[in-house]
């Protein structure tokens, strides 16, 4: 039997004593898998991508990354889990004291590679994203698109075994929002699980991927898994 | 600068703690600077004291001819084995130690001043002073010897008073320092929690992490401690330059210039400052890290 991705069993999340905004959240994101997230505002999608990249225990149920229950995970692993996630937010989160350049190889730094090492990889991913010719710019003189692809190709440099991307087209335009997906696609056809959460229903009828929606905080399978 | 450093954005009002560094530099190097300074005089007073005895014979109405005590007395030391030479001071000799104090007015020759002898140990010998004591008031009984081992004991729990005095205010400098970094670096790490979150999210170890924060911290301080030192440095200095041109910098203490190799140590100055801040750094963030799920 395959071991999932990732594994989530009857999962609940509420913030201090407020009401729950994930509840009994159960699904499996298979190796190799690709899915989209979709739901209304404030139906808790940003939620569950926190759960799913670490950055909060669950209030209740069980998750499983990469066959590890994270509860009994000692925090001292967590790392070389987070490294094998990679995340595109939807605020960016560059740093905007350094270039474009050292944002994308940021992932890399971290994992201790060498910069001569990388920097090929780093130049070809941004000339790929469009920004070949703006290696040394600084996030705030870019657009939000380029913003946005920067903080893809950050995701993305490290090969990760899990992509997860919140609204990563919301701010280019439809011909760069096919070419990103194209980018993902191809990531996961070399074995990066893909999650994506977006409202973009051309995106998500394009890729023809399985769908989950987030409904008050409850997850409905509208479009199974793809053969 | 390291590779680390650049991770982290110069913080806004790290300026406040660059100044706040240098004058814990300047004050730390002053603290210092006092400390060899007393330490040079300790050691200028014991070399001047040290081996030598002093008899006094003291003009007395009772006893007979002052002068045939200081020969009896004088018989006594050369022939006490480890005494490398004994001699009496001059009249003249004897009025110009007084004269600091009584000054050189005619009276002065006409008070019932005492006839000294200087005598000197020989460089490695040992003289038993009681028994010389002993032999010397058996020979001249008003004499007095002094050995200035009550001088030298006072004046050295006054240089170790100097001394430790110096160390306690560097001590207390350096947990002002600490304490001051420490406080910077949890604005620091409040000002950037975006950064520290997200590099968390990226996997950083929290070692990393405080990598980026402790590189950042030790090259400031590094650099602030430097120029407090140098200002610390100049002053002293200063103190040099106007001894050497016969102008005492400060009255009645000893010269407060310093030699070259004293100078030396301040380089320890922002040394020790600058691992001060990578050590405090590293403990704040790794306490707050603990902190972050």
């Amino acid at each position: 039997m395959v071991t999932a991705m990732v594994r989530f069993e009857n999962v609940g999340m509420r913030y201090g004593a407020g009401p729950e905004v994930l509840r009994d959240v159960t699904f499996t994101l298979d190796p190799g898998s690709f899915s989209f997230l979709t739901g209304p505002s404030g139906a808790g999608k940003s939620t569950l991508l926190k759960l799913m990249y670490l950055a909060e225990p669950p209030s209740r149920g069980l998750i499983t990354m990469f066959g590890q229950d994270v509860s009994r995970t000692h925090r001292s692993q967590f790392p070389a889990l987070r490294r094998r996630i990679g995340v595109v937010f939807q605020d960016f989160r560059l740093l905007d004291h350094l270039t474009a350049y050292e944002n994308v190889a940021l992932p890399l730094r971290i994992a201790g590679q060498d910069a001569t090492d990388y920097r090929q990889d780093v130049e070809e991913l941004l000339s790929w994203v469009g920004l070949g010719e703006r290696l040394k710019a600084k996030p705030r003189t870019l657009s939000g698109g380029e913003q946005q692809r920067i903080a893809i190709a950050r995701a993305v440099v490290a090969r990760p075994d899990v992509l997860l991307a919140d609204e990563p087209t919301g701010n280019v335009d439809p011909d760069m929002g096919k070419r990103l997906i194209r980018l993902f696609e191809e990531l996961n056809k070399l074995g990066t699980t893909v999650l994506i959460a977006t409202h973009d229903r051309t995106l998500i009828e394009s890729a023809r991927a399985r769908e989950m929606r987030l409904v008050d905080g409850r997850l409905v399978e509208l479009r199974g898994p793809q053969p | 600068m390291n590779d680390y450093g650049r991770i982290m954005p110069r913080d806004r009002g790290a300026a406040s703690l660059d100044v706040v560094i240098v004058v814990m530099a300047f004050l730390a190097a002053l603290a210092l600077g006092a400390a060899l300074i007393a330490e040079r005089a300790a050691v200028s007073w014991r070399t001047g004291l040290v081996g030598r005895i002093t008899v006094q014979i003291l003009p007395s109405e009772k006893a007979g001819d002052p002068d045939h005590e200081v020969r009896a007395a004088l018989d006594v030391l050369r022939h006490t084995s480890g005494i490398a030479h004994a001699a009496q001071l001059s009249e003249r000799e004897t009025a110009e130690l007084v004269r600091p104090w009584l000054g050189a007015d005619a009276l002065v020759s006409e008070l019932p001043l005492p006839k000294l002898i200087d005598a000197k140990i020989a460089p490695g010998e040992g003289v038993d002073i009681d028994n010389l004591r002993r032999q010397i008031r058996a020979a001249a009984p008003d004499a007095i010897i002094d050995d200035h081992t009550r001088w030298l004991a006072r004046l050295r729990s006054l240089a170790r008073g100097v001394l430790w005095s110096a160390y306690g205010v560097l001590l207390l400098i350096a947990l002002a320092t600490a304490a001051t970094v420490s406080f910077a670096i949890r604005a620091g790490l409040q000002a950037h929690r975006e950064i520290v979150e997200l590099l968390h999210q990226m996997g950083a170890h929290s070692s990393f992490i405080a990598r980026a924060f402790e590189w950042h911290y030790f090259f400031a301080a590094l650099i602030a401690g430097a120029i407090g030192t140098a200002l610390a440095a100049g002053l002293y200095s200063a103190g040099t330059g106007l001894e050497a041109v016969g102008l005492e910098a400060v009255p009645f203490l000893p010269p407060v210039g310093l030699h070259l190799s004293e100078l030396a140590w301040f380089l320890v100055i922002p040394v020790a400052a600058s691992w001060i801040a990578l050590a405090t750094a590293r403990f704040s963030v790794l306490g707050v890290l603990a902190r972050i799920y």
